[in-house]
């Protein structure tokens, strides 16, 4: 945990170090108040900035300690990741179709989109690509149709069709 | 508050079915291990934008009623909490289940929630609009130091790392800060993109955080075990079962209600707490462990108390005490509602829909918690990468659907990754959540009172509700850091 919180802390300096660089580039405004519109911006990145050393400095005085103690109840219990053995692939993949998805709706249109996305999410999760995937996949599509665009009427792209019928 | 306000909004507007439908998605949503009640809810949140206001904040409310007692549903069954405040159910409820009282640990688990509720329901109604009436004479110098106040709440939610804590609500801050300038109109962090000129909406913020995150973390998880049909037909609680665990019930509502506006206590300490003082306080506490109907109406009807009370800090000050409270705020927000001080004189009727909305809502989960048991088992009960396929295709679309808008799903994707590397990191998210919804409202406020001040820091402590709320942010600050280095001192 005490390596995490070394990188988490580096990290988050870096951050604290480039949003100071963005906000110093701010230009000024003859409406400013005594504040400015640089004013908190700076302030926080200075914060972000002395807590990350404070997080860095902690981590590295007890670099062999594995957990963090305490016997504190987790407040916000967002459950922390366990290390499985590979999550990158896995989770680089999932976040990779969604940006498929992104890129091929203005051309494909909702339905087949969404139905590709299905299909794709259920082979990459380790499901089947067969009859009975596709036939889900084609089903949920017509489901979230219904639901948005017939139902919703949200004005989804309609892809390179209208054009081609 | 008067009856006939409660009754008033139930003819006028779709609140009913709005607060059906609402604890049927979140019971659904809740009984899927894993999506907790704010993912159930930030899943809806796209979807509330084109609705009327009330409806939509009783919908989102109803969905966190209906996910309180949803998670119960897995415990029970499969061992499995649905959601973090149903772990204390498991004790008890799947003991009974292996001794095949499955159906009768469900309708204690169903009954107790609708106690809870009816509770928490009161609390809200009494304690509300009562905190908020002192709020009427606020200035901008107030609202600074009331925003300060909410982001002190950091400390007590920042769980194990205090330091974390405080860096993930400073990255939140900085979120806020993006758009246009609140007092000068300039543009800044926009990186010449139009869609950021109105800045990041918390929305896409929550929805990234808590329901892609989600998936990303689940597509590593192993799969759940599967619930059997025939386990499942609820039994209510006979007379004698009643009179038992009522005394259990009243522990874990008055719990419930206490820790419900707590910041950071939520239902998962709550149910915890409920199920210890009720084992003490109980004649047959050599039972629990065992398959004791006690250790499940406790925790339950702690977990619903908590999903009304959470409300109170929310609606009468702006300051949400849990995640799911935060995403009703972004669904408030989304309405261009706030929530605090003006929000009972501008907009009454969303408060008064609202509460009405609560209301029925605890009795729909009576009747829908009855009716959707089958559902319920057959989706628990689907593959995995079905499962995890028509989640990311409702996260996308729904996101779309808030503006129309692909940027802003690229946008949800990337708070995934945030969200992905806070969890790795074990940084909690909702100090990041409380910096993207408060930073706006600090920033402007702060700003407003100095140009109103001709730039004197004193405007802060010479204003005495300013003063007392920034008193009251130190003392939690203290209270926070004095509990931190308590527990480390005992740790080592």
């Amino acid at each position: 945990m005490k390596a995490r919180d070394l990188i988490f802390g580096i990290a988050a300096l870096v951050v604290a170090v480039v949003y100071y660089g963005l906000a110093a580039a701010i230009p000024p405004s003859e409406l400013a108040d005594p504040i400015g519109p640089q004013g908190l911006p700076k302030t926080y990145a200075v914060l972000l900035a002395a807590l990350s050393l404070l997080l860095i400095a902690r981590s590295a005085r007890h670099p062999v300690s594995n957990s963090e103690p305490s016997n504190l109840e987790p407040a916000n219990p967002e459950p922390p990741i366990p290390s499985p053995q590979s999550p990158i692939p896995r989770v680089t993949g999932m976040l990779l179709i969604g940006i498929a998805y992104i890129l091929v709706l203005p051309w494909l249109g909702y339905f087949l989109s969404i139905a590709a996305l299905i299909t794709v999410t259920i082979y990459f999760q380790g499901g089947s690509l067969n009859a009975r995937s596709v036939l889900v996949a084609v089903s949920g599509a017509a489901l979230f149709w219904l639901l948005f665009i017939w139902l919703l009427r949200i004005q989804y792209p309609a892809g390179i069709w209208p054009s081609v019928i | 508050m008067a009856v006939g306000d409660l009754i008033q909004p139930l003819v006028s507007t779709a609140i009913v079915p709005a607060a059906f439908g609402g604890v049927a998605w979140g019971i659904l949503g809740g009984a899927l291990p894993g999506i907790s009640p704010s993912i159930t809810m930030a899943l809806l949140l796209p979807f509330t934008y084109g609705m009327d206001s009330t409806v939509a904040v009783v919908l989102l409310a109803s969905t966190y009623v209906g996910a309180e007692y949803g998670g119960s549903i897995p415990a029970i069954l499969i061992g499995t909490p649905g959601t973090n405040a149903a772990a204390a159910t498991v004790i008890d409820g799947y003991e009974m289940k292996r001794q095949g009282k499955a159906g009768e640990a469900l309708g204690i688990s169903l009954y107790s929630g609708f106690v809870g509720g009816l509770f928490g329901f009161l609390v809200l109604v009494l304690l509300t609009e009562r905190l908020s009436s002192v709020a009427l004479a606020f200035t901008p110098s107030s609202y600074f130091s009331l925003g300060m106040l909410g982001l002190s709440v950091i400390s007590s939610l920042a769980g194990e790392s205090l330091l974390k804590g405080l860096i993930a609500g400073v990255l939140g801050l900085m979120v806020a800060t993006v758009g246009t300038d609140p007092v000068t109109g300039l543009n800044r962090f926009t990186f010449g993109s139009p869609e950021l000129l109105s800045g990041i909406p918390p929305i896409l913020v929550m929805v990234g955080l808590f329901a892609v995150s989600e998936m990303l973390v689940q597509t590593t998880a192993p799969g759940w075990e599967k619930a059997t049909r025939e386990s499942a037909r609820i039994r209510f609680p006979s007379p004698a079962m009643w009179r038992r665990i009522a005394r259990p019930q009243a522990i874990g509502s008055v719990i419930g209600a206490f820790e419900g506006m707590m910041p950071g206590a939520g239902g998962a300490i709550s149910s915890f707490l409920a199920y210890n003082e009720a084992r003490r306080w109980s004649r047959h506490g050599d039972e629990f462990g065992h398959g004791s109907p006690e250790g499940v109406a406790a925790p339950e009807a702690a977990n619903n108390t908590v999903a009304c009370t959470a409300l109170v800090p929310m609606l009468s000050l702006g300051i949400p005490s849990s995640n799911s409270a935060a995403v009703l705020l972004g669904g408030f927000l989304m309405h261009e509602l706030v929530p605090g001080p003006m929000l009972f004189v501008q907009h009454g009727e969303v408060v008064r829909g609202l509460y009405a909305g609560l209301l029925v809502a605890n009795i729909a989960m009576l009747i829908i918690g009855y009716l959707i048991m089958g559902p319920c088992i057959w989706l628990v009960s689907r593959p995995k990468p079905y499962l995890m396929a028509f989640i990311y295709a409702l996260v996308v679309s729904g996101v779309y659907a808030y503006q129309g808008s692909l940027f802003n799903v690229g946008v949800a994707l990337g708070f995934g990754v945030v969200g992905y590397a806070l969890r790795y990191f074990a940084v909690p998210f909702l100090p990041m959540v409380l910096g993207v919804v408060l930073g706006f409202m600090i920033e402007s406020n702060y700003r407003r009172a100095l140009v109103l001040s001709n730039g004197d820091l004193s405007t802060f402590v010479r204003n005495p509700i300013s003063a007392a709320l920034l008193a009251t942010a130190l003392v939690v600050l203290a209270g926070s850091l004095m509990r931190h280095s308590k527990s480390r001192a005992a740790a080592r």
